[in-house]
């Protein structure tokens, strides 16, 4: 019995996922400080102050959307709705609300009720991640238009506009907003029951099962959480621009699905931190940002994203086979 | 009749979706005069040509049991090619067919060779490669541009009563496929791959090459699926293809194929093009607008998925 166990490989054990980890961190962090010192080099107007703090805040929205992206794609999910649930969100909300505080909890509630739609159409009526959420994506943007007659109209108060581009002590508002959730969803996701099951879900859902957790109401939060942080996004986004449109957000859930995998998060499931993702997001808005500020072509922003998308789960394959 | 029923794979959901065709095509003759007129008939099949080529692709790629997501950006970056090759005589039409053919096949042995040999999720994949082409397409031009033969434009505007050149094109292409799915070794191989892929493999399948295959398949479905758009527009639009790697999906789904592979086929996903296109046409006669037909279409994926659910089961 023990030669048979010895003689098995051994399951990596918890010191190593974290080393394995902190090293693609790392990478995550020399690769956006590589591409960083290189534009430097090539343009005085990169490392600005003022440019450092438009990629930030232009990252946030992504920020937001990321977080939920990958806590979806932890539980082998899937969520293409993310940039529907922005759009319909602001619309929503900005629309027929005035008061900064109503427009947030009203958001938030309408992205957690979506998020909860996708969640049951996944969890309990078996119906696949892809299809459920583009069904819902589809849908959203239907009720979206009629609701406005195709064209949204409203202005955004004054306290909404300052929570998205204002600053307190020279730090952008909507990066603060952040930084509180970033902190809170690692905490959730590396150092409560919840979280643990999340990625025992991803990893093994009979296992969870097995271990008495509640494996839908698992995947049903997930979406809610995804729902949740498209909704914050989708505010900050418009409060951003300026603008209610009826396609804010479009193209975030390809995006976030990106900044995802580039960050470490596997669509097999169980894996992604915070971390990871947020770099990525950086690096993708960082990367957008340095087309245009070198003076490139703006559509090489789309070849420079597919092709980081393949590079970076080529790598991570490599590195899951090793 | 039982040899047509064996021949075509008939299915009781295809049986549903048929009615489905007939209660709209009946409640269309309500609704309008100019619903069952030969030209308004023929106009719905003009615009399902493109979508029922792609969706043809996309069966195939989802029955081995993955996705083709690079249409969106295949298509227009193919359209450009071709319109920018295809001149106005025989020659160049037909260098520019070779090219387009040849291009299309590439980006499917890429798609299928990062799939199958780097073992990356053909979503993420094609998702890349889709970015990717989308991108060089605009960087080509940001304008539609070039030109096709007059008389190859003629040719997918032509028609032979009610039944356009291009829809004759696509019933002989889900024949062929329909053909080498049910008739060939490389159809079983389809299935077998779809179906257990680790099962294929152990069976001693050459799962890699399959995969490599099938994505070329698709992608040379969707240069024949370029050419017709551009023959249809007459120019190169560098935005074609957008929307069409999410569209190509729906009426696979609606037609019994499920996404996790190894079950469904192409008389599903024909029955599902025409019954999304007829329903589409009868709303527009309606007045409904768009953003309606959208909620309808919705509504639609998740009723066809929550069918076929406990089916898949079984």
């Amino acid at each position: 019995m023990t030669a048979t166990a010895t003689n098995a490989p051994t399951k990596p054990n918890r010191n190593t996922v974290r080393a394995t980890q902190k090293r693609e961190l790392l990478l995550l962090l020399g690769f956006l400080l590589v591409i960083w010192a290189v534009t430097t080099a090539l343009s005085p107007r990169f490392l600005t102050p003022a440019n450092l703090k438009d990629i930030l805040i232009q990252a946030a929205p992504l920020g937001f959307v990321v977080i939920g992206q990958m806590i979806v794609i932890i539980v082998r999910g899937l969520d293409l709705s993310v940039a529907s649930i922005m759009a319909t969100v602001a619309v929503i909300s900005t629309t027929t609300i005035d008061s900064t505080p109503v427009i947030f909890a009203v958001g938030l509630m309408l992205g957690a009720g979506i998020g909860a739609i996708n969640g049951y159409l996944v969890a309990y009526r078996r119906v696949t991640p892809f299809l459920a959420t583009l069904a819902t994506m589809i849908v959203l943007q239907g009720i979206r238009f009629a609701y406005t007659k195709g064209a949204p109209g409203g202005t955004l108060p004054e306290t909404f506009r300052w929570l998205a581009t204002g600053d307190i002590l020279g730090i952008p508002v909507a990066l603060i907003a952040l930084t509180v959730v970033a902190f809170a969803m690692h905490w959730v996701l590396e150092r409560t029951i919840f979280g643990r099951r999340l990625k025992l879900y991803g990893d093994s859902p009979a296992a969870a099962y097995m271990t008495g957790a509640p494996t839908r109401l698992l995947v049903v939060m997930a979406f809610v959480i995804s729902g949740v942080m498209a909704a914050i996004a989708g505010l900050f986004l418009v409060g951003y621009v300026g603008i209610v449109d009826n396609w804010t957000g479009r193209g975030y859930e390809l995006d976030s699905i990106a900044a995802a995998v580039i960050g470490g998060a596997a669509l097999s499931g169980g894996k992604g931190s915070v971390p990871g993702v947020l770099l990525a997001a950086l690096i993708l808005v960082s990367l957008f940002n340095i087309v245009v500020i070198i003076g490139l072509s703006i559509e090489l922003q789309l070849v420079i994203k597919g092709t980081l998308i393949i590079l970076a789960a080529a790598v991570y394959m490599k590195r899951s086979q090793n | 009749m039982s040899m047509l029923v064996r021949a075509t794979r008939a299915q009781p959901v295809h049986l549903v979706v048929v009615a489905l065709i007939a209660a709209v095509f009946v409640f269309g003759m309500t609704v309008s005069d100019r619903f069952a007129t030969p030209l308004n008939l023929a106009n719905v099949q003009d615009q399902m040509v493109a979508l029922a080529i792609v969706a043809l692709a996309q069966t195939v790629v989802i029955l081995s049991g993955g996705i083709d997501l690079s249409f969106a950006g295949a298509l227009s970056f193919l359209c450009v090619v071709f319109a920018s090759l295809a001149g106005d005589t025989t020659g160049t039409l037909l260098l520019a067919m070779a090219v387009v053919a040849g291009a299309g096949i590439l980006i499917g042995v890429i798609n299928g060779g990062i799939t199958a040999y780097v073992g990356i999720h053909p979503l993420i994949t094609t998702l890349g490669t889709s970015t990717i082409l989308a991108g060089v397409a605009l960087l080509l031009t940001r304008q539609p541009t070039g030109s096709v033969p007059l008389f190859f434009e003629d040719f997918t505007y032509g028609r032979l009563g009610v039944l356009p050149y291009g829809m004759i094109f696509v019933i002989a292409l889900y024949l062929l496929i329909g053909f080498m799915l049910w008739r060939t070794t490389f159809g079983t191989r389809i299935f077998a791959v779809g179906d257990n892929e680790a099962a294929a493999a152990v069976s001693g399948l050459p799962v890699k090459q399959t995969k490599i295959a099938i994505y070329a398949l698709s992608g040379l479905l969707c240069a024949v699926a370029a050419m017709y758009m551009t023959g249809r527009f007459s120019v190169g639009d560098p935005r074609a293809g957008v929307g069409f790697d999410l569209r190509s999906i729906t009426p696979v789904i609606v037609g019994g194929t499920l996404l996790a592979g190894g079950k469904g086929g192409v008389l599903g996903t024909a029955l599902a093009v025409v019954l999304l296109a007829l329903l589409a046409n009868v709303l527009n006669f309606m007045n409904v607008s768009s953003f309606y037909q959208w909620i309808a279409e919705g509504v639609i994926i998740i009723a066809a998925v929550s069918f076929f659910a406990g089916k898949g089961k079984s």
